[in-house]
């Protein structure tokens, strides 16, 4: 079965992927500031903001 | 902490009433439509999910499971990150079926009205606790505030204000079709109150409790065991369970399948949504924290997750506890209201009209409205009710959290819509009653039967939701894969699943036309709803109400089916659209849908990426290529449905395209359907030279045609035929004309022969005549004599015009270079034109100025002569007045043949000097006439006008002016200006 997935949403999820797994023991170091995991939150929404905006071209 | 009684009454009851304000303004269409639209709004809108769990819950869960309280931000975030893979296909799905709750959804994709039925009942159940959580935590929070006040009539109070708000702005007399946007507005300022309200509670828990950011590093540096729970990564346990719990539930909870997809103003909000609503549930995350920590320092003893409510005055600025209960009402009102509306459209299409419809002579929307409306009155009692029950300990994240495990069990059944055609369901049902019971037994058993919250935390209850989901969809697949599916399911599984583009069968209906339509559902619905349901399509359609072509009436049925779903659900509006619109043939073999399938497509182009999108091109190439062809292409499919009408076809038959698309061939009009009807039924694949009569005018064709093969063994030899038409009737006219004017060529050739051989014996006549003149000299004899030689000149004049007739316009290369009066000219032309029979009634007049010289060839202009006084004399009645006239002007010879005739319409004007361009009978003209004309006087240096009509005044006549260059000089000058 093929599923067809834009490339800006392939390229989103492997940020998502790789930013958790270099995020998770960032953001868990004990001397970390306890705000880390928003700084996280606030990348992904900046490249998912970028990355629906390059879909609204593709309106239906 | 002791507010008064009216203050928090008052503040409620301000707030609700300007819910109302801005849900009334926007209904009146005082706030800008720009804005009511506006993306932002839908995203704030979809906030709604943001209930009590996400303001208050969240407060007590980051205590217990530190990091763990952000599983409901990530779970809604990667839905909504992700939605191409989910909510837009989903999306398309629901705008397309006019699906307005997964109830509906599930019914329609696994064809049956008990997957809706028992969707909905298990929602209900539920759901019916969160509703319940949210009255609660709005009496509490009142109940903190001012310890006097009684919680039940607080909480009395807001239900009433909620019911009214709900019935008023939620319900319309048109159903669940359309768009509340009155609602959505409210529900947009909710959430915009509540974000605002959190990040100032927020905001003044860092800076009021403790003095800044400085102050609060120093206060946790002093509490390390608060840092280190926080991170202790403990709550990974339950963190993956808990967002997926969250991921499906912004598809399976009602409210948030409501404002998602039936309050969506397009793919562009969706979009925006995409990243909008991530960024709207981190920000709603960030206070959670600093108020946390800012309310365990202020030592406050009330419960953790109402710390928001307690900063405030906890120190010393009790306008931040105002501002935090009014947050806390927005989160929990905005979701009572959506979700009691969507809830109410699922309890009314999925449990009262599968057991009782109206009949045809109710007003049915006036009948659904009042059912509407009991419905959420019923709902929201029953969650105010439900506080009556016993165990009130039990806490909001323990209600919370059984609440979105049942709505987990929904999600093999919403993946499988999408992905995973062979679902169906008996394995759809049989997974859920499985996850279902899993849920209830070890979930909602244990605290309805005198359990406590110290119960289920020991039954683990992320595992026992991991467990039921497993067990769901163990189930589901295997007692899929293990039964078989219906044509009905097979169906909706190719319409659901994304990358099925299956070759959908096509039959006939019994309904031929909307009237008939109009007739059939009448029964059920009553002429008035039946009437206004398929007006409605047709102009949904872009339809005519005379339309009778089968596709469009097939595009109907379908549409009707869709629009009644979100009026009565899919599974009622099946059954009607069934039982009165059935087919009236089922086709077997060889007639899939071309036109659905097409548009279609044509709707996923820009899903469709790679090798998908290459094919795509190909097609769209090969299809534009038949389209642009420069001869007629009509393709039919094997049961007579044209397919295929291109534009060469289009031009050349004055049919379009989308009025014959679709519709049977015997549907075409003459002479068209007795054209093809008898070129497919002939074994010819070739017909030459066919002709026929259209509107009069002759037009013949070439015909051809192949017969499509069929790609697979089964059914009929054949998958259809396509026909070539091409117009030949400009060529055969010009093959026409120039064989009759080969054929004057040579009646000019035999003529000429005919005047030599008889010019030779008048010579002899003309010789022996002069001889007896002049040696005989008796009077009479001479007399004779000259008579004999005057009649032998006429008759040599008239030959050598015969032979210079025949001539003109053949081959003929020299032109002899001569002084031509006119005069003499108009009068040999009346000599020619008497002798033709058919011109002894015409009155010709002719006027010449005796100066009006050209130089050329005579016999050409006497040709160009003959032809116009022919036209002239044809075109006037039998004794017509024909005047021909020459005059010499400004160095110019001005000649004009004018008639009285009926004048040339203005139609035609700029063809009669085409070759071959005639009005006249077959036989009677050549067309060669004017054109002939036109060249001459071109050749002898004129130039030529036609004014018709002559007689403004009567509008008839037709004056034709010829102007050459006058002669003045000798023939030398002339002989130089022709060589020039």
């Amino acid at each position: 079965m093929t599923v067809y997935i834009p490339r800006p949403m392939l390229i989103l999820l492997m940020i998502i992927y790789v930013l958790f797994l270099l995020s998770v023991d960032w953001i868990n170091q004990v001397d970390g500031a306890w705000y880390r995991p928003f700084l996280v939150g606030f990348l992904v929404v900046i490249v998912a903001s970028w990355s629906h905006r390059k879909q609204d071209s593709d309106e239906l | 902490m002791n507010y008064e009684l009216t203050t928090i009454v008052g503040l409620g009851s301000g707030y609700l009433a300007l819910l109302f304000g801005i849900a009334f303004a926007t209904e009146r269409g005082l706030i800008p439509e720009k804005i009511v639209r506006h993306p932002i709004v839908y995203t704030l809108s979809l906030g709604v999910f943001a209930s009590v769990w996400a303001y208050y819950t969240s407060i007590g869960n980051a205590l217990r499971d530190g990091y763990g309280y952000l599983a409901q931000s990530i779970g809604i975030s990667l839905v909504f990150l992700l939605s191409p893979l989910l909510l837009r296909p989903l999306l398309e799905l629901t705008r397309t079926y006019q699906l307005s709750s997964l109830a509906d959804l599930m019914a329609f994709r696994y064809r049956s009205p008990w997957a809706g039925t028992v969707t909905t009942l298990v929602i209900l159940i539920g759901v019916t606790p969160l509703i319940a959580l949210q009255i609660r935590a709005v009496a509490d929070t009142a109940g903190i505030l001012s310890p006097e006040l009684s919680q039940a009539s607080m909480a009395f109070g807001f239900c009433v204000i909620i019911t009214l708000f709900s019935i008023l702005f939620g319900t319309s007399r048109r159903g669940s079709r359309t768009q509340h946007d009155g609602l959505v507005m409210a529900i947009a300022f909710e959430s915009l109150v509540k974000l605002v309200a959190f990040l100032a509670v927020g905001a003044f828990a860092i800076f009021g409790g403790f003095g800044g950011m400085e102050g609060l590093e120093q206060w946790l540096q002093d509490n390390p065991h608060l840092i280190t729970s926080l991170k202790e990564t403990n709550y990974l346990s339950s963190f993956h369970i808990m967002s997926l719990l969250f991921f499906t539930a912004a598809v399976a909870m009602p409210h948030m399948f409501y404002v998602t997809f039936n309050e969506n103003n397009g793919q562009r909000a969706l979009s925006y949504a995409s990243w909008g609503l991530p960024l709207y549930f981190l920000l709603l995350s960030l206070p959670v924290l600093p108020i946390l920590w800012a309310g365990l320092q202020s030592g406050s003893e009330v419960q953790v997750e109402y710390f928001p409510v307690v900063i405030g005055v906890a120190y010393d600025v009790p306008f931040f506890t105002v501002l935090a209960y009014l947050g806390g009402l927005s989160a929990a009102s905005g979701l009572i209201i959506v979700i009691t509306l969507a809830l109410s459209n699922m309890c009314l299409n999925h449990l009262i009209l599968p057991i009782y419809q109206p009949t045809a002579q109710h007003d049915i929307y006036r009948w659904l409205l009042w059912k509407r409306r009991v419905l959420i009155t019923a709902l929201i009692w029953s969650g105010f009710l439900f506080r009556y029950l016993p165990n009130q300990q039990i806490s909001l994240q323990v209600i919370g959290t059984i609440s979105f495990t049942a709505g987990l069990q929904f999600l093999p059944g919403i993946v499988a819509i999408l992905y995973w055609p062979q679902a169906n369901k008996k394995g759809f049902m049989s997974g859920l009653g499985a996850g279902v019971a899993t849920w209830f037994i070890f979930l909602t058993l244990p605290l309805l039967t005198e359990g406590d919250t110290l119960s289920l935390v020991s039954l683990n209850w992320h595992e026992v939701a991991a467990f039921s989901l497993i067990l769901n969809s163990l189930f589901f697949v295997v007692v899929s894969l293990r039964s078989t599916s219906t044509d009905e399911e097979r169906s909706s599984a190719d319409i659901c699943t994304l990358d099925t583009i299956k070759r959908r069968k096509r039959s006939g209906l019994v309904a031929k036309t909307p009237n008939d339509f109009i007739k059939s559902l009448s029964k059920p619905l009553g002429d008035k709803t039946a009437n206004r349901e398929v007006s409605q399509a047709l102009k949904d359609l872009d339809i005519s109400h005379d339309d009778r072509r089968p596709y469009a009436m097939r595009l109907l049925r379908g549409r009707l089916e869709a629009n009644l779903s979100g009026l009565l659900g899919p599974s009622i509006a099946r059954e009607l659209i069934d039982g009165y619109l059935p087919y009236s043939i089922v086709s077997q073999h060889g007639t899939s849908d071309l036109n659905v399938i097409e548009n279609r497509i044509e709707a996923y182009r820009s899903n469709l990426s790679g090798m998908a999108a290459d094919l795509d091109n190909l097609r769209r190439y090969h299809r534009q290529i038949l389209l642009d062809l420069p001869l007629g292409v009509c393709s039919l499919s094997s049961d007579d449905e044209i397919i295929m009408w291109n534009r060469a076809l289009e031009d050349f038959t004055k049919i379009s395209s989308a009025n014959v698309i679709g519709s049977q061939l015997a549907d075409l009009p003459e002479p068209w359907l007795e054209l093809l009807e008898n070129f497919i039924r002939d074994d010819a694949e070739h017909s030459y030279k066919h002709s026929f009569d259209l509107n009069g005018h002759k037009k013949t064709v070439n015909l051809h045609k192949a017969l499509i093969e069929k790609s697979s063994d089964l059914g009929s030899s054949h998958e259809g035929i396509i026909i070539l038409i091409e117009d030949i009737t400009e060529i055969e006219t010009l093959e026409a004309g120039l064989s009759h004017s080969e054929r004057l060529a040579s009646i000019g050739r035999l003529a000429a022969g005919v005047a030599h051989e008889i010019g030779n014996p008048i010579t002899g006549i003309a010789c022996l005549a002069q001889t007896i003149r002049d040696e005989f000299e008796d009077n009479e004899l001479q007399n004779l004599a000259t008579q004999i030689i005057e009649q032998t000149n006429r008759t040599s004049k008239i030959l050598q015009a015969l032979v210079n007739f025949a001539h003109a316009g053949t081959n003929q290369t020299h032109y002899e270079n001569e002084i031509v009066i006119i005069a003499d000219c108009m009068e040999e032309a009346r000599t020619l034109i008497f002798l033709d029979t058919k011109n002894k009634d015409l009155q010709l007049h002719i006027e010449s100025d005796p100066q009006a010289k050209i130089s050329g060839d005579s016999q050409r202009l006497l040709q160009v002569l003959l032809n116009l006084v022919s036209n002239a004399r044809d075109a006037s009645q039998a004794d017509g007045e024909v005047s021909l006239q020459a005059s010499v002007n400004n160095d110019q010879v001005r000649i004009t043949v004018t008639d009285e005739g009926i004048g040339i319409p203005p139609i035609i004007r700029d063809r009669i000097f085409d070759p071959f361009f005639t009005t006249k009978e077959a036989g009677d003209g050549t067309g060669l006439g004017l054109s002939l004309v036109f060249s001459i006087v071109e050749d002898l240096k004129g130039d030529i006008d036609i004014i018709s009509p002559a007689n403004k005044a009567t509008g008839t006549g037709t004056q034709v002016i010829l102007r050459f260059p006058c002669y003045h000089g000798d023939m030398e000058s002339v002989n130089d200006s022709m060589n020039q």
